[in-house]
């Protein structure tokens, strides 16, 4: 009896000893790696666009139409870039009144238009801005901007064929990156 | 009775006013880093966290807020999938204040929830930092994450090792035991 339980514990000692390096490699690695000493970042060298008063179906571009707002990649990475526009909305009660943002650059009653144009950018030429995210600078063929490159670009609204009068709209275009 | 309507917007329109904004356009600018985070054999059950660096290169203080953002599948990284659950993501903090010319950072932690079918899973989600403005334009830098979770094959080859380190014991159980009986015959 006294040899089958030291022939056990021996056993059980002697298997825990040789499994206990396999177990701890089964137990993984978790790896977390930060790609490169990477960086993401773009600038505008505007935010603001001080359009007054508006006329209903109306076309107001930029002043200048294509080099008004100039987008600069810093960090040091190669980047995608997209826009993205939204609703205006009514400044005193946003959720009572708005211009629907239109997903073709045109207009209609309550609704309005934005559309975009890089200089250089003679292929698509006035792109129209969306509530869905889309290509800023065109990268489907592997032109995605580097570090230190520039844009300069436009914008052109087309305000809704019909609004109520009196009121201060509010919209937000935002311009976005990731790393290519 | 369109033409009457227009005829209404346009008089009307001359005390609309759209997009207004009276101060002086100005230069934004920060950075966010890393671009890209990979985390490798992340098992489901298990948690990993990282660093999500904001620099505010401005000279005036900044609100940033922090979401994730599911990528469309032509813009993710080529083999990966759409992130699960965005609700696996959580963020030290989802809004953070940096001051002028300063970085701050926010912790990201990833939990994958325990069932196996979590396992071997290969995804990519975005982190987008944002800059709280009332401003036209804005920006939002994104970050890209990929997850990637153990592969299943590693449950069953769990299971193999607990029946070798079962069978392991049998043997040098019966082993011992043979050498203590004849050793106990001997003597």
């Amino acid at each position: 009896m006294k040899a089958v339980i030291t022939s056990l514990v021996v056993a059980i000692i002697l298997a825990f000893i040789f499994s206990l390096p396999a177990l701890a490699q089964e137990s993984g690695t978790i790896t977390i790696t930060m790609i490169g000493v990477n960086e993401i970042s773009i600038s505008l060298d505007k935010t603001q666009w001080p359009l007054g008063e508006v006329a209903a179906d109306t076309e107001y571009p930029t002043s200048p139409p294509i080099e008004w707002c100039t987008l600069t990649v810093e960090g040091n990475c190669n980047v995608n870039t997209f826009i993205v526009g939204e609703d205006a909305e009514w400044i005193d009660n946003p959720g009572a009144y708005k211009w629907t943002l239109s997903n073709d650059g045109t207009n209609g009653e309550n609704m309005y238009g934005l559309r975009f144009r890089i200089s250089g950018d003679t292929a698509r030429g006035y792109v129209p801005i969306t509530k869905t995210e889309g290509e800023f600078w065109p990268y489907g063929g592997g032109s995605s901007l580097a570090p230190g490159d520039t844009k300069q670009f436009g914008l052109k609204l087309l305000t809704p064929t019909y609004f109520v009068g009196g009121r201060q709209m509010q919209a937000q275009i935002t311009i976005s990156a990731v790393a290519a | 009775m369109v033409g009457h309507i227009k005829l209404a917007g346009f008089i009307v329109t001359l005390l609309v006013i759209f997009l207004p904004s009276f101060t002086l356009a100005q230069d934004f600018s920060f950075s966010v880093s890393p671009a890209e985070v990979h985390i490798d054999n992340l098992p489901p059950g298990e948690a990993a966290e990282f660093e999500l660096t904001i620099h505010n290169k401005e000279e005036i203080a900044h609100n940033f807020t922090i979401a994730t953002f599911q990528p469309p599948e032509e813009e993710r990284r080529e083999g990966r999938a759409e992130f699960p659950d965005d609700r696996w993501m959580s963020f030290s903090s989802q809004e953070i204040e940096v001051a002028a010319n300063s970085k701050a950072n926010v912790t990201v932690t990833v939990a994958i929830p325990r069932e196996q079918q979590w396992a071997g899973g290969g995804w990519e989600i975005w982190l987008g930092v944002a800059a709280e403005s009332s401003d036209l334009l804005a920006v939002r830098l994104y970050s890209r994450l990929l997850v990637s979770t153990t592969p299943a094959m590693e449950a069953r080859s769990n299971a193999g090792l607990v029946a070798g380190i079962v069978g392991g014991i049998v043997l040098l159980g019966c082993g011992g035991y043979y050498y203590f009986r004849r050793k106990t015959k001997t003597e």
